[in-house]
């Protein structure tokens, strides 16, 4: 189909609703209505909405009409703009992965919309991506597929054969192999976000928003809570307990909300992960450009043996949030899962003593610090509360220093390796020897007295780099060639 | 400091003398700075009251005392921890003086490679190499070559890069 072809009228209802366009006029018009002076009065407030409405519904008319997008043979054209007209040409074999959305209000009209992600090269922007909205939710699907199926690309070389043909959820696709399931949400795995940091963000921005909106109501409408006697011990302690509970239970709405019926199939040479209650979110992510996954224990998961994880993906934009595989399950789950995707490396080794010694140093040092002040201030004017909090941090940084060496650790297997570092998030990477795009080995003064040194795995995906933090310096060369391909071993010989 | 060895070899070939010129010329610039900076302190600290009395002989110490390091001896320990080497298959540096990096890309993952000349390398005729992968961390740099130098290495890399380039970034 080579024709320029519009989206759906109906997306003008959506956006007329949601004052998508209108929204850039307002801060325009609002001192415009404050220099001409609203009286008040019901007939300027009648005027006011139909006026801004008609605004919306014209600028949404408009910017349909304006828009329109090609499917040819080898690219995806989208040509928009109102006065501007913007042409944006992304050849097929560019394209790394398609992610359908339906927000709420787009299911209720049948539209869906289309993000085509395009990232090339070493910097990945939020320019490199298409976004086609408004399309019925057939033509969605079957641009999806066109998409991502007319790019010539051997299927992947994986022995497992595609299982049983699963659920026949999605509609459409008739000609797509059946899909493996790789993951499904077990709805008991909410009850492990309460212990993530993300989840626990959602209720406390909730009650910030609160605070703002007590603060901008008028007086009289605020309870009076001045008659609320605070130094009665029970009553701060049921009110921390309610306070305990929303958080928890603010935790769990926040990650039923986003992971949904969460499911990740593979079909094909494409894994794809779907999820969300309100907008219901489908990605789709190429296996062929997977090098690796990570796996991130934060120190609350790791006391319910729950994990987390993502998939390293070449050129993937906003990889963080679209690569995830598996956004909160127990770690068994996440280990079968990784072995799945990556080959496993084997168990970790441990780095040498003199690992443990830096990270104790480094843990106890600021503690030692407050601690010398804590005296100097203690001697000099008997003010002893620093000195109590030098010595409590001083003592806390023992454990925190032990807890960061034993997640140090590095492993190589025939075809994959896997380096993991981390306290308050112990992230563990596995990745394929053909992931590793260069090597950066750091040595510090003090490294080279205690005879190690970081390891920096340079990969195309994901943050970048994956470091494998003092390692026995002895070590590195054999690491280095052992986890990527022979050119490392210029480390090694002479040319 | 012959503790232990260091972890990877060296890279075969040194940078060209005129790079301690470079390095003492930018340190000479630093230097300057701290100088308006101590000036400053010496100026408007007051005489008296807290630790004034104290700092007002320390700060320039401290700073005369890197000034000699900077001027004196960086350049030179400089000039012996950079190194550089380009074999049949990667490119190899090593750079920093008391954190010292060792950085290796196969020529096979090149994406891209600059030469850039800074206002002070042309006073000296030198130039970076610049070599970018698909990795935001994965980038090499060669400092201070010999301009000439510098133009037929990125020449030469982005020919072999052009010819083994490997899809899998």
């Amino acid at each position: 189909m080579t024709v320029p072809q519009r989206t759906s009228p109906r997306i003008v209802l959506v956006h007329t609703i949601t004052f998508k366009q209108a929204r850039a006029l307002a801060p325009a018009l609002v001192p415009l209505a404050a220099a001409t002076g609203i009286g008040g009065g019901r007939w300027t407030l009648v005027t006011a909405v139909v006026g801004v409405t008609l605004v919306s519904l014209g600028t949404a008319v408009l910017s349909w009409w304006r828009f329109s997008y090609v499917d040819a043979p080898g690219a995806v054209v989208v040509t928009r703009g109102l006065v501007t007209r913007s042409e944006r040409t992304v050849p097929k074999d560019r394209i790394r992965g398609v992610e359908v959305e339906a927000p709420p209000l787009h299911r209720v009209f049948g539209l869906v919309r289309l993000r085509v992600d395009a990232a090339a090269g070493a910097v990945a922007g939020k320019d490199e991506e298409l976004l086609i909205d408004g399309l019925p939710r057939a033509e969605g699907e079957r641009l999806r597929g066109a998409v991502l199926t007319s790019r010539v690309r051997a299927p992947a070389p994986d022995d497992a054969a595609p299982a049983e043909p699963a659920e026949p959820a999605e509609p459409a696709e008739p000609a797509e192999p059946a899909e493996e399931e790789f993951a499904r949400f077990d709805s008991r795995w909410l009850l492990y976000a309460p212990l993530v940091g993300g989840y626990l963000a959602v209720p406390l921005a909730g009650v910030g928003a609160l605070f703002r909106l007590a603060q901008e109501l008028p007086r009289d409408v605020v309870p009076d809570l001045v008659g609320v006697r605070t130094d009665d011990a029970r009553v701060i302690a049921a009110a921390l307990l309610v306070a305990l509970l929303l958080l928890v239970a603010g935790a769990v709405v926040g990650a039923a909300v986003v992971n949904w019926r969460f499911r990740l199939v593979r079909r094909g040479g494409s894994l794809i992960a779907v999820r969300g209650l309100l907008t219901r979110l489908h990605t789709e992510l190429e296996v062929d450009r997977i090098r690796g996954v990570a796996l991130a224990e934060g120190a609350g998961m790791r006391l319910v043996r729950a994990a987390r994880v993502t998939a390293l993906v070449t050129g993937l934009g906003d990889a963080q949030r679209r690569g995830q595989l598996l956004p909160l399950g127990p770690r068994a789950e996440a280990w079968s899962l990784t072995r799945r995707l990556v080959p496993d490396p084997g168990p970790l080794v441990p780095h040498p003593p003199a690992a443990r010694r830096r990270r104790l140093v480094r843990a106890v040092s600021a503690g030692a610090g407050v601690t010398v002040v804590g005296a100097v201030v203690t001697a000099a004017f008997g003010w002893w509360p620093v000195l109590v909090v030098g010595v409590v941090l001083t003592a806390l940084g023992v454990p925190l220093g032990l807890g960061r060496y034993a997640a140090l650790g590095h492993a190589t297997g025939p075809r994959s390796f896997a380096v993991r570092s981390g306290w308050l998030v112990r992230e563990q990477a596995v990745l394929e020897r053909r992931a590793v795009v260069g090597w950066q080995v750091r040595q510090s003064v003090f490294q080279r007295r205690a005879g190690v040194a970081t390891v920096t795995a340079c990969v195309g995906a994901g943050r970048g780099g994956y470091a494998a933090v003092d390692m026995a310096a002895g070590d590195v060369a054999g690491f280095a060639e052992a986890a990527s391909e022979p050119w490392a071993a210029t480390f090694r010989a002479a040319s | 400091m012959t503790t232990a060895p260091p972890p990877v070899r060296e890279p075969a070939w040194s940078l060209p003398r005129s790079a301690i010129g470079l390095w003492v010329v930018e340190s000479v610039i630093d230097v300057l700075f701290v100088g308006l900076g101590v000036g400053a302190l010496l100026i408007f600290a007051p005489d008296d009251g807290g630790p004034f009395p104290v700092l007002r002989w320390v700060v320039p110490l401290v700073a005369v005392l890197y000034a000699a390091v900077a001027i004196g001896v960086r350049p030179w320990f400089k000039h012996r921890v950079y190194r550089w080497e380009v074999t049949g298959d990667a490119v190899y540096t090593r750079t920093g003086w008391a954190t010292q990096t060792w950085t290796l890309v196969p020529i096979s993952r090149i994406q891209t490679v600059d030469v850039t000349r800074g206002l002070l390398q042309q006073v000296f005729g030198l130039a970076t190499v610049a070599v970018l992968t698909a990795s935001s961390q994965g980038t090499v740099r060669i400092w201070h070559l010999e301009h000439g130098m510098a133009q037929r290495v990125a020449d030469d890399l982005a020919t072999r890069a052009e010819r083994v380039r490997d899809a899998a970034t």
